[in-house]
């Protein structure tokens, strides 16, 4: 899947679950500083962004998703 | 059924085992002196439950909402030892009462109750058995369940600690999630209690100290997280709670060659007794229940509430090595008639948010511990047997029960 195409997915996942709007957010963002996410918010793009690209995230990347941009590069190398 | 027959008071202490990853269903094991007489055993059972309203439910779901209500069915004795599906194949009771040879099998899923929650149900059914195969005369009065308590109250009393980018980046412990094998180990309490007074801590740090420096051994690891549960009925005002209501501590223990037992049981016992007053248990009830009260409100679908509570549960630092419940003596009330009835106990719990979950209970001076281990690894039995020894407390039994 194109890199574009998996901002795009979380982009739309960010303004579902948290009401971020897309204009908002660029790739260097930062989840809790810059976007004021709440940890129940990060966790709940997790889970949405693993039934959307179809697989399981282990608990310990989860320390490594730090910006938008983090979370992009796992999805790129590890979605199907 | 009538409509305001439902309840759903004490859904929320139940609440996060929908969360969980797989169903946790757990058994208590008595094996009695004389084989089981099934069609007693029914009888034994009935009449408990007539005294024991807080067990006769079902579990209804109306879209995302969950109610308890009272259960029209018989509640069926079964023979074997397979553990059934609760509530799908148990006609919508939340525990199962089976019998196999001398051995009473009671499970349960642990969504309505807790180990302290079982007991005194459990206790009734071989009170009244007795009654029934050997004529004592136990008397089978109504057991009572407290108010739920009121986690608002609770959640409102103190902050909830916010995550901070630091929360999220921590190290975590990232548990084995293989196939279950289990692993029973029997210990003499005596040896345990002498070496835990030597050095003037608490059995149960002792064990702990222990069993941390067999994990270490068996994983290859120098530094083991441990878990443990504390009953929290005392903190919350609910002395008869049957209802989940328990709180879990993780701490790290750092392993060092050439080291004793001694050497870790210090400071382990001084974290254990702080975290025991009634006030820690508030607080740690607080945030652990607080978390699932989040989580239950939650306007997404139940799979997502599910992998948020567990990831929830990994970056607050709750997932451990092994974890350690100790239940003692299982009877409530713990007559010495009725345990001259009984042969032997064991008790069984999946061990979600750990890679080893060991069940210690206590019972005429022998300490069992019966482990459910997720880690795809032989040896288990073995390791902790020359760990025990070693540290001069005389082992009993220390069994493989499942082959790798």
């Amino acid at each position: 899947m194109e890199r574009a195409e998996i901002i795009s997915q979380i982009l739309a996942i960010l303004e579902d679950v948290a009401e971020v709007s897309p204009e908002d957010v660029n790739e260097n963002s930062v989840l809790m500083d810059d976007l004021d996410l709440s940890s129940m918010e990060i966790l709940t793009i997790v889970a949405d962004l693993e039934e959307t690209f179809g697989l399981r995230i282990p608990e310990k990347e989860l320390r490594n998703f730090v910006t938008i941009s983090d979370l992009a590069d796992y999805l790129a190398a590890n979605a199907r | 059924m009538e409509q305001r027959q439902r309840s759903a008071e004490y859904i929320f202490q139940g609440a996060m085992y929908f969360f969980r990853r797989k169903k946790i269903q757990c058994r208590y094991q008595y094996t009695l002196k004389d084989p089981v007489d099934s069609a007693l055993l029914q009888k034994a059972v009935d009449a408990a439950l007539a005294a024991a309203p807080y067990y006769a439910v079902q579990l209804v779901w109306e879209k995302r909402d969950a109610f308890l209500e009272p259960n029209p069915n018989p509640c069926r004795v079964y023979t074997g030892s397979r553990m059934r599906d609760m509530p799908e194949e148990t006609d919508g009771y939340m525990f199962c009462v089976s019998c196999e040879g001398a051995v009473v099998y009671f499970d349960w899923y642990h969504f309505l109750m807790d180990g302290r929650g079982v007991s005194p149900f459990l206790t009734r059914i071989l009170e009244q058995y007795c009654n029934l195969r050997y004529g004592t005369a136990f008397a089978n009065t109504p057991i009572v369940c407290s108010p739920a308590y009121d986690i608002e109250a609770l959640v409102a009393q103190y902050p909830e600690q916010t995550a901070t980018g630091e929360t999220l980046q921590r190290e975590v412990v990232q548990t084995c999630e293989d196939t279950i094998h289990r692993t029973r180990v029997r210990l003499r309490k005596k040896c345990l209690v002498d070496k835990a007074v030597a050095a003037e801590v608490k059995p149960f740090s002792m064990l702990l100290a222990l069993l941390s420096m067999g994990v270490g051994q068996y994983l290859g690891k120098q530094e083991v997280q441990y878990s443990y549960s504390a009953d929290s009925r005392d903190a919350v005002n609910a002395p008869n709670a049957l209802y989940n209501c328990v709180c879990s501590y993780q701490n790290i223990v750092s392993l060092e060659q050439g080291n004793h037992a001694e050497d870790y049981a210090a400071a382990i016992d001084a974290y254990v007794r702080s975290t025991l007053t009634p006030e820690a248990k508030r607080y740690q009830m607080s945030q652990q229940m607080g978390w699932v009260r989040k989580v239950h409100m939650q306007k997404a679908p139940l799979r997502i509430k599910q992998r948020v509570f567990q990831m929830g549960e990994y970056i607050s630092g709750v997932s451990a090595d092994f974890w350690l419940s100790y239940l003692g003596n299982p009877l409530l009330p713990a007559t010495p008639e009725l345990e001259a009835y009984t042969e032997d106990f064991g008790v069984w719990v999946p061990p979600d948010g750990g890679s080893m979950g060991v069940e210690a209970s206590s019972r005429n001076g022998i300490i069992t511990l019966c482990i459910e281990n997720k880690v795809p690894r032989a040896g288990l039995s073995a390791v902790l047997r020359q760990v025990l020894e070693a540290e001069g407390i005389q082992v009993l039994e220390a069994v493989e029960l499942d082959e790798f």
